[in-house]
């Protein structure tokens, strides 16, 4: 019993040292106070001391988390997103916490599909796959320390009958293993070192949310000809020239990724080399650096990456059998 | 038989005095500690504060320490001081009749008297949760006499 005293004594001096610069949450769950006092005086003209007993208890176990969305607002998303969010241990023992991410929350225009609940790992931002720890929905964080805080991201998909503009709302929740409840609410021996855990003004349970917005970018393309005929006229004979000139327009909200325009050269006309031009500088017709490819079946322009409001225009000439 | 029965009687006596006055004088008073939890308790719409045992202890949580002391010699004590450092988990919940210490029991004094090293190094006045320690002074006590003194501390 000495032995086991005095090393629970070394034990709290070690916790009191660490824990200098004030915790938040308050001392650590299993922290022994100590009290002893001590009296002189003078009895017989002769100065006496003497201790009281020590009375010691041990600080229990509170069970507190807070939740926090990281998005400072809407995030947009075309088919897949991440949500950011820290969880904190709040409470002043080690605790894991079961993490639940809910996409049907009250006032949806549409409820998102959740993926995944990640750790994010290297707190990135982004869900790293083979880097960042996955989780089921659901299941329980790692044990955290009192104070420390997570970085989770949970990984949504946006359903193709989600509309353009529309949001949506994700919760992320995260509950005390050990148990929830009202404050107040004990689990006996379930804290540090056998003491109990009770739970804290949280519940033991706390929630955030973050706001989706479905980014739908439209493209439009209007296709104009002109024609140049041999005679400076402007017929469709053979041998006349057709300019044809194709705009591409972003509509809508968010990006376009990786578009590409690809046109037949109509029957009865043939394509003419060199004529094809991207925003009025000629493109060469070979597979090669540059966006755009001709050939006597087709031309290609890869836009690539556009965002809502761009235009591209595209020209290139054929000539009438 | 009887008067030497009184005889030997009278001896342990004389024996007894003799071997306890010096025990006597050596701890002539003792300190019986005590701690408490201050419990809210709201009954009937009327909140008032209970004393519990201390089985459920949390930061936040108010302790009240009591030490009572008893003069069991039967000789008067004068010059009675009782030092309470106090535990680091905890921080003193108010002031009192006492004197406290910010700087571990090296001076004391009225805790709007006192005054610390400030984060910046400059002086500031001293807070209940600098306090390290508490003291009580009782001019003297009489034989068989006995009092109590305490203070209240809230859990870091």
């Amino acid at each position: 019993m000495r032995s086991l005293a005095q090393a629970r004594v070394i034990a709290v001096a070690a916790v009191a040292a660490a824990s200098a610069p004030a915790v938040a949450s308050g001392v650590p769950a299993g922290s022994l106070i100590e009290n002893t006092a001590t009296a002189t005086y003078t009895a017989n003209s002769t100065s006496q001391s003497v201790d009281s007993n020590t009375v010691s208890l041990t600080v229990d176990e509170v069970l507190d988390v807070a939740v926090a969305s990281q998005e400072s607002g809407l995030v947009p998303a075309t088919s897949t997103a991440v949500l950011r969010f820290k969880v904190t241990n709040t409470g002043n023992g080690p605790e894991a916490f079961t993490l639940t991410a809910n996409p049907a929350v009250t006032g949806n225009a549409f409820d998102a599909v959740v993926t995944g609940i990640a750790i994010d790992v290297n707190a990135n931002g982004i869900y790293d796959a083979g880097i960042d720890t996955a989780l089921a929905n659901g299941a329980a964080s790692p044990v955290l320390a009192a104070d420390q805080p997570l970085d989770v991201l949970v990984l949504i998909s946006i359903p193709a009958s989600a509309a353009g503009n529309a949001t949506s709302k994700v919760e992320l929740s995260a509950a005390a293993l050990t148990g929830t409840g009202a404050p107040g609410t004990l689990f006996a021996g379930a804290g540090v070192s056998g003491g109990d855990a009770v739970v804290g003004g949280s519940n033991a349970q706390a929630n955030a949310q973050a706001t989706l917005v479905v980014n739908k970018a439209a493209v439009s393309l209007v296709k104009a000809a002109s024609i140049a005929d041999p005679f400076g006229g402007a017929r469709p004979v053979p041998a006349a020239i057709i300019t044809y000139s194709i705009v591409a327009s972003v509509t809508g909200s968010g990006t376009v990724t990786g578009l590409t325009i690809n046109d037949p050269i109509p029957a009865g006309t043939t394509y003419q080399r060199g004529t094809l031009t991207l925003e009025g500088a000629t493109l060469t017709d070979a597979a090669d650096a540059d966006a755009g490819q001709g050939s006597a079946a087709a031309v290609a322009v890869a836009l690539g990456d556009l965002v809502a409001g761009a235009t591209r225009t595209v020209t290139f000439k054929v000539r009438i059998n | 038989m009887k008067s030497h029965h009184i005889i030997a009687a009278a001896c342990a006596a004389v024996l007894a005095s003799g071997l306890t006055a010096p025990a006597a004088a050596q701890a002539a008073v003792a300190l019986k500690g005590d701690v408490k939890v201050v419990r809210q308790v709201t009954e009937n719409g009327r909140t008032s504060e209970k004393l519990e045992d201390p089985n459920q202890v949390l930061p936040g949580d108010q302790l009240v320490f009591t030490t009572r002391y008893t003069n069991g010699g039967n000789e008067r004590v004068d010059d009675f001081v009782v030092t309470n450092p106090l535990p680091a988990p905890v921080k003193l919940a108010k002031v009192d009749s006492f004197e406290v210490s910010v700087d571990g029991g090296k001076s004391f004094g009225a805790l709007a008297a006192l005054k610390v090293s400030g984060a910046d190094g400059k002086p500031r006045a001293a807070e209940l949760g600098d306090v390290t320690h508490v003291r009580w002074r009782v001019a003297s006590i009489a034989p068989g006499a006995s009092g109590e003194v305490k203070y209240f501390a809230e859990v870091r």
